[in-house]
């Protein structure tokens, strides 16, 4: 509660003079300052308590039990990737059923056909020799997946983001807790957010411009 | 952390063995003891000893994999400097020292090693009874080309160095698993770090000696029970076996402690997931893993004198047993245990606990009881071996194993319960306790 600083305060500040004019920009939200994770948490279940859906947590490590106070849903990503190794999974076996043991002709661009070829005195459709290469694709599809959709889900890679123009909330990677507010959530309305946040004991608040 | 959903309770009745496992252990000894009396009334008469040995050697094993897989489970906590596992350590530490008395079920087979009776005209006597290689004069009259390449294991697979080594195998397991109740105990008393760092540093050395150990175990006890046969996985295969039985009864015997009013809200859904995490990465997707593995090897090369251990099971109603293992040791458990929810909620942990402990306990009933070929692997001997055998049994409907396995559980069941009815059954003062008490999944 010591210093608050917001793009209202009539003294400029040393570190928010690469901020265009009051004015000249739009509004995208506002960022609160906690010292701690007993803070930021407490805080989180009171934002959550008032209705907010555009708002996030940003802390400099995983503090256990944030998702739950923010009321955050679990993911659905182990479904996506169970799926897509599963996928995997029946492409493989696909794929050799195909090409060593049976004499389908299918078309794809020209027409291709499998190449029965005996070996070692196997039967031509042996499960178990498939099975490297089909547990081999599964693990793929899967680790691909797992990474590709929680960047994906993620809205990454994105280089620009508008908390980026707060110099305060560097420390956000480093020692400082922040909980951070859109505009465009429908309960936001800057006077009252403000009042609201500073109520819930932030270091300092700060509006964010676009 | 400021969040918390339910405070610990370390009141005496949460943590302090009393009167209820007291009376549990005494229940346990009443059907241990009617089990075993049951086993000798069927037992009595079996026109087959040789049989009878070896369903003894499955429900040993058994019990021998349980109080391992504790012991695994403990000296990989300390190993890895495990914070989470504080809660259940003492309860796999209580477990783990049943091997302390393990060796005494072992004594039957000391007594087949001293006894050497002929029980029959035309079998094999004494160990050879179980172990073909421990009778080579039988061998030699069985099958003469056979025994000469058993012959040359002869410096290794002799009764003699067979019980110099099982001896050196409970000296280990006893001995290791002895220390880590006793010094696990003192802390409780003392609160000392140092008594922590210390079975952190031992615990490496420990491990190294537990590995070796369960591997020649393995190979002794029940690789060569086919003689010639061999498989460099057999090692790693036991360890599967120790880990699934190990783990489920570790998580079945918190569950059902916790049921009974026991460590509330110590153990949280948060250490049930990664219980039910360790049951299906080794006792599921591992077990999957080395089986295929041992199994890809051999069917591929296809060399009779490693294929005779998958013909054996493939054969009448191994066949059978062999798929079923498959598909309930690995495809249903896999499917099952995946999800978090089954994990973390007691009732489908408790269920799927005693799921693959059944399915362990079936795994080693299908290493040990099938029919062994004992002529040198030719194409006209495995014929042979295959057609004689076409309409071999499982055994399984035989209520022998059953009685068996309850007798053995019942004083393993017993044992454990005394155990942990005369103190703590938390590591009270252990300094990563209040680590694990707040330990979350992210």
């Amino acid at each position: 509660m010591s210093t608050t600083a917001t793009t209202t305060s009539p003294a400029p500040r040393a570190d928010r003079v690469d901020v265009p004019l009051p004015g000249t920009q739009r509004v995208w939200g506002m960022i609160a300052e906690f010292d701690t994770p007993a803070d930021i948490m407490e805080a989180a279940k009171k934002v959550r308590a008032e209705g907010f859906r555009f708002w996030d947590c940003h802390t400099p490590f995983p503090v256990h039990g944030l998702d739950k106070a923010m009321g955050v849903k679990r993911t659905i990503l182990p479904v996506l990737v169970f799926g897509a190794g599963f996928t995997g999974l029946l492409a493989g076996l696909g794929l050799q059923i195909f090409t060593n043991s049976l004499s389908l002709k299918i078309w794809a661009m020209v027409w291709v056909t499998g190449y029965p070829f005996l070996i070692s005195g196997k039967p031509l459709l042996s499960i178990p020799a498939f099975i490297p290469v089909v547990f081999e694709v599964t693990v793929l599809l899967s680790a691909l997946s797992a990474v590709g959709l929680m960047l994906l889900m993620n809205g990454l890679p994105r280089l620009y983001h508008p908390l980026f123009t707060s110099k305060r909330f560097l420390r956000a990677t480093d020692d400082r807790f922040f909980i951070s507010i859109e505009a465009r959530d429908p309960r936001f309305v800057r006077s009252r957010t403000e009042a609201f946040l500073r109520s819930l004991g932030a270091k300092s608040i700060e509006v964010i411009e676009d | 952390m400021a969040h918390s959903t339910a405070t610990a309770d370390l009141s005496d009745s949460s943590v302090m063995g009393d009167s209820r496992l007291a009376a549990v252990s005494r229940a346990a000894l009443g059907i241990g003891i009617a089990g075993l009396l049951a086993t000798a009334w069927i037992g009595w008469n079996r026109a087959d000893p040789a049989q009878f040995a070896k369903i003894y050697l499955v429900n040993f094993m058994f019990v021998l994999a349980l109080c391992l897989g504790s012991l695994q489970f403990t000296l990989i906590q300390h190993l890895v400097r495990a914070g989470w596992s504080v809660v259940v350590r003492r309860v796999a530490e209580s477990i783990a020292a049943n091997l302390t008395w393990i060796w005494i079920l072992f004594l039957p087979v000391a007594w087949l090693y001293f006894s050497n009776p002929h029980f029959g005209e035309h079998g094999p006597s004494g160990l050879g009874l179980v172990w073909p290689w421990a009778d080579m004069e039988w061998m030699r009259s069985h099958d003469a080309a056979e025994a000469a390449i058993v012959d040359k294991k002869a410096a290794y697979l002799n009764p003699k160095f067979f019980m110099i080594r099982a001896v050196a195998y409970f000296v280990i397991w006893a001995g290791t698993a002895a220390w880590l109740l006793r010094t696990s105990r003192a802390q409780d008393a003392s609160g000392s770090v140092a008594l922590t760092q210390r079975m952190g540093k031992w615990a490496g050395p420990l491990i190294i000696l537990y590995g070796v150990s369960i591997t020649f175990a393995a190979f002794d006890w029940m690789m060569s029970l086919s003689p010639t046969w061999f498989s460099t996985m057999f090692g790693v295969y036991f360890f599967c076996c120790v880990s699934t039985a190990g783990f489920s009864f570790l998580a079945f015997v918190v569950l059902r402690m916790q049921q009974m009013g026991y460590l509330r809200n110590v153990v949280t859904p948060e250490h049930y997931q990664d219980l039910g995490k360790l049951i299906f990465a080794f006792g599921v997707v591992f077990w999957a893993y080395i089986a295929y593995s041992q199994y890809m090897l051999i069917w591929y090369a296809n060399i009779p004198e490693e294929t005779t251990f998958f013909l054996s099971r493939q054969v009448g109603g191994w066949t059978w047993l062999s798929a079923i293992l498959l598909v309930g040791h690995f495809m249903i458990p896999f499917v099952l245990l995946i999800s978090r929810w089954v994990k973390r909620w007691r009732l489908t942990l408790a269920l799927g606990a005693v799921w693959m402990a059944a399915f362990a306990w079936l795994d080693l009933w299908y290493l040990i009881m099938p029919p062994v070929p004992t002529k040198l692997a030719t194409y006209d001997s495995l014929s042979a071996f295959a057609e004689a055998n076409a309409g071999a049994s499982t055994g399984l409907l035989d209520p022998l194993p059953y009685t068996m396995l309850v007798g053995m559980m019942g004083l393993l069941v017993w044992s454990t319960a005394a155990r942990l009815s005369r103190g703590p059954v938390l590591c009270r003062r252990d300094p990563r306790l209040p680590e694990s008490l707040r330990f979350e999944n992210i």
